[in-house]
């Protein structure tokens, strides 16, 4: 279904805490998502991504437009999309193990004996089995950000957002959860839309990736990277390196322009 | 051994811990002792330590003061009760929505600064000389406090938290429940904790109306006879109930929220 996620028209401004000043963060903005695509949203920082994110999973409410997802039109947060943040949110009162089940504990669409089920499926999806009994406050940032994914997966949310999920992590790690989170894509075949400052992670995760302009967020480029690079080689790692740099260094220059936007206007 | 006294905070063992903690109450006594002692102050005002400990015994042979230990840590414990079936509800309201917090939050802040002492004569007013202006005493002197820290304590409960459970299907009555309560459920044991302590405080002022039992009756009544010792030993049974209180809310918490260790 390629108009799975659809935003229509939607626009958002801040105002300052006295209210006499405005600032607009998303202009009136159209896009389409397919069913089972992972779209990377990139752009400078503070442009507007993460706002467009969070209005898409309803935890903000747009001044206009609409989003509608399999053709239901959508207004607040609920488990159809799940959404993992950069900060860690796995509840540090919980087992890594009770994490995860936490991403069951809403559903009704499953009996106890699945939620245990669908529990464990996750656990080991993450590697995290062995750890399991372990508070999440005694494992790295990198564990505690597998186990909010599979806390996420869990819920089966038709949607996956994720804001820079892997930005607080150390390179070694990112690149562990970058290849594992492809393999979770090619096993789930989630849509997911992801934010990120960082242009490789976007080319090596991303069937689209679609550019913003310097705040207020407006589309300036949308690039299919299964054009240009089949995801099966990024994946095993075949990929074609000197249209992979290409790619990365026309996708540097567009934000280098975007940013100088942003800096013209300080 | 010295030299790890003095690293940044460096946590020292148990022993160490409580090694220290009786160095600091001995050295007290000791000044107290040495002070005592050389007569600059005389003893109506300052007895020595050992006349304490002595009119501490007394109190229990020639009185009935068990009993008033227990008349006073059941009226805190009780007034300390109802501060918290009344606080922590409305404490959560007011953090979590906003118009529960602009409704109470200015009144809670204007009482809050009303000294305790001064609403005395009218809690005696309204409620009589009986229990329940003794109650009522207590109860205003740490209800009001207890609801900000608790409406504080839920604030400061990461909102990455509360979006992950709207995300994955929770209403807001289930975020409550599985979310937020346990999230702020350690800062608020704490706040429970120091506001116990101002409970306690709070105790002489509400056992001096018109009261015939109780820790701070004793206090008050064997102060008009300058028994300087026995009215020090009843301080001092205070003190000592209070660092027990504090001690069981600290273990309690410590095995209560044992996963907040690294």
């Amino acid at each position: 279904m390629d108009n799975f996620i659809e935003i229509k028209d939607v626009a958002k401004t801040y105002w300052s805490d006295d209210g006499t000043s405005e600032t607009k963060v998303v202009l009136p903005l159209s896009m389409t998502i397919a069913e089972g695509e992972m779209v990377m949203f990139l752009g400078p920082s503070g442009c507007g991504k993460t706002t467009l994110m969070r209005i898409v999973g309803g935890l903000e409410t747009p001044d206009q437009g609409t989003i509608h997802l399999h053709g239901d039109r959508l207004a607040g947060p609920d488990r159809r999309r799940g959404m993992v943040f950069q900060s860690y949110s796995s509840y540090p009162w919980l087992s890594v193990r009770d994490n995860i089940k936490f991403g069951t504990r809403y559903r009704k669409d499953i009996t106890a004996q699945e939620k245990e089920e669908v529990t464990d499926h996750y656990l080991n999806m993450v590697g995290l089995a062995q750890y399991a009994g372990f508070y999440t406050n005694r494992i790295s940032g990198g564990m505690r950000q597998r186990v909010a994914i599979a806390r996420t997966l869990a819920s089966s949310p038709d949607v996956l957002l994720m804001d820079e999920p892997f930005g607080a992590l150390d390179a070694q790690t990112r690149e562990y959860l970058q290849f594992q989170l492809m393999d979770i894509n090619k096993a789930e075949k989630k849509t997911t839309i992801f934010v990120t400052h960082d242009v490789e992670e976007a080319i090596l995760l991303a069937n689209r990736i679609v550019i913003f302009s310097s705040r207020p967020a407006r589309v300036v480029r949308e690039i299919h990277v299964d054009e240009i690079l089949p995801m099966e080689s990024r994946r095993n790692g075949t990929a074609d390196m000197d249209r992979f740099f290409k790619l990365r260094a026309e996708i540097l220059d567009i934000i280098r322009a975007e940013y100088a936007h942003t800096l013209e206007g300080v | 051994m010295f030299k790890s006294l003095f690293a940044f905070r460096k946590p020292l063992s148990r022993r160490t811990d409580l090694a220290l903690g009786i160095i600091g109450f001995a050295l007290f006594l000791c000044a107290w002792e040495v002070t005592a002692r050389s007569g600059a102050i005389r003893p109506e005002f300052l007895p020595s330590p050992v006349a304490v400990v002595q009119a501490f015994i007394g109190l229990f042979v020639e009185r009935d003061f068990s009993s008033d230990i227990v008349i006073s840590v059941g009226r805190v414990w009780f007034a300390f009760l109802l501060s918290m079936i009344v606080a922590i509800p409305l404490g959560l309201l007011m953090s979590t929505y906003r118009f529960v917090g602009a409704i109470l939050e200015p009144f809670v802040d204007f009482v809050r600064y009303l000294p305790v002492p001064a609403l005395v004569p009218l809690l005696v007013i309204w409620f009589g000389v009986g229990e329940t202006s003794k109650i009522a005493v207590l109860w205003m002197g740490t209800f009001f406090q207890l609801i900000l820290m608790i409406s504080d304590d839920t604030k400061r409960v990461p909102v990455e938290f509360i979006e992950s459970g709207q995300t994955l299907g929770g209403s807001n009555g289930q975020i409550m429940r599985h979310v937020i309560i346990p999230a702020a459920l350690p800062n608020m044991v704490d706040s429970l904790r120091i506001t116990m302590g101002w409970c306690w405080t709070y105790l002489i002022v509400a056992e001096i109306v018109a009261a015939n039992s109780g820790i701070g009756h004793v206090i008050w009544s064997l102060r008009r006879f300058v028994k300087t010792p026995e009215v020090m030993a009843g301080i001092i049974t205070i003190g000592i109930i209070g660092l027990l209180t504090d001690q069981a809310f600290r273990y309690a918490h410590a095995r209560l929220f044992s996963y907040l260790r690294r």
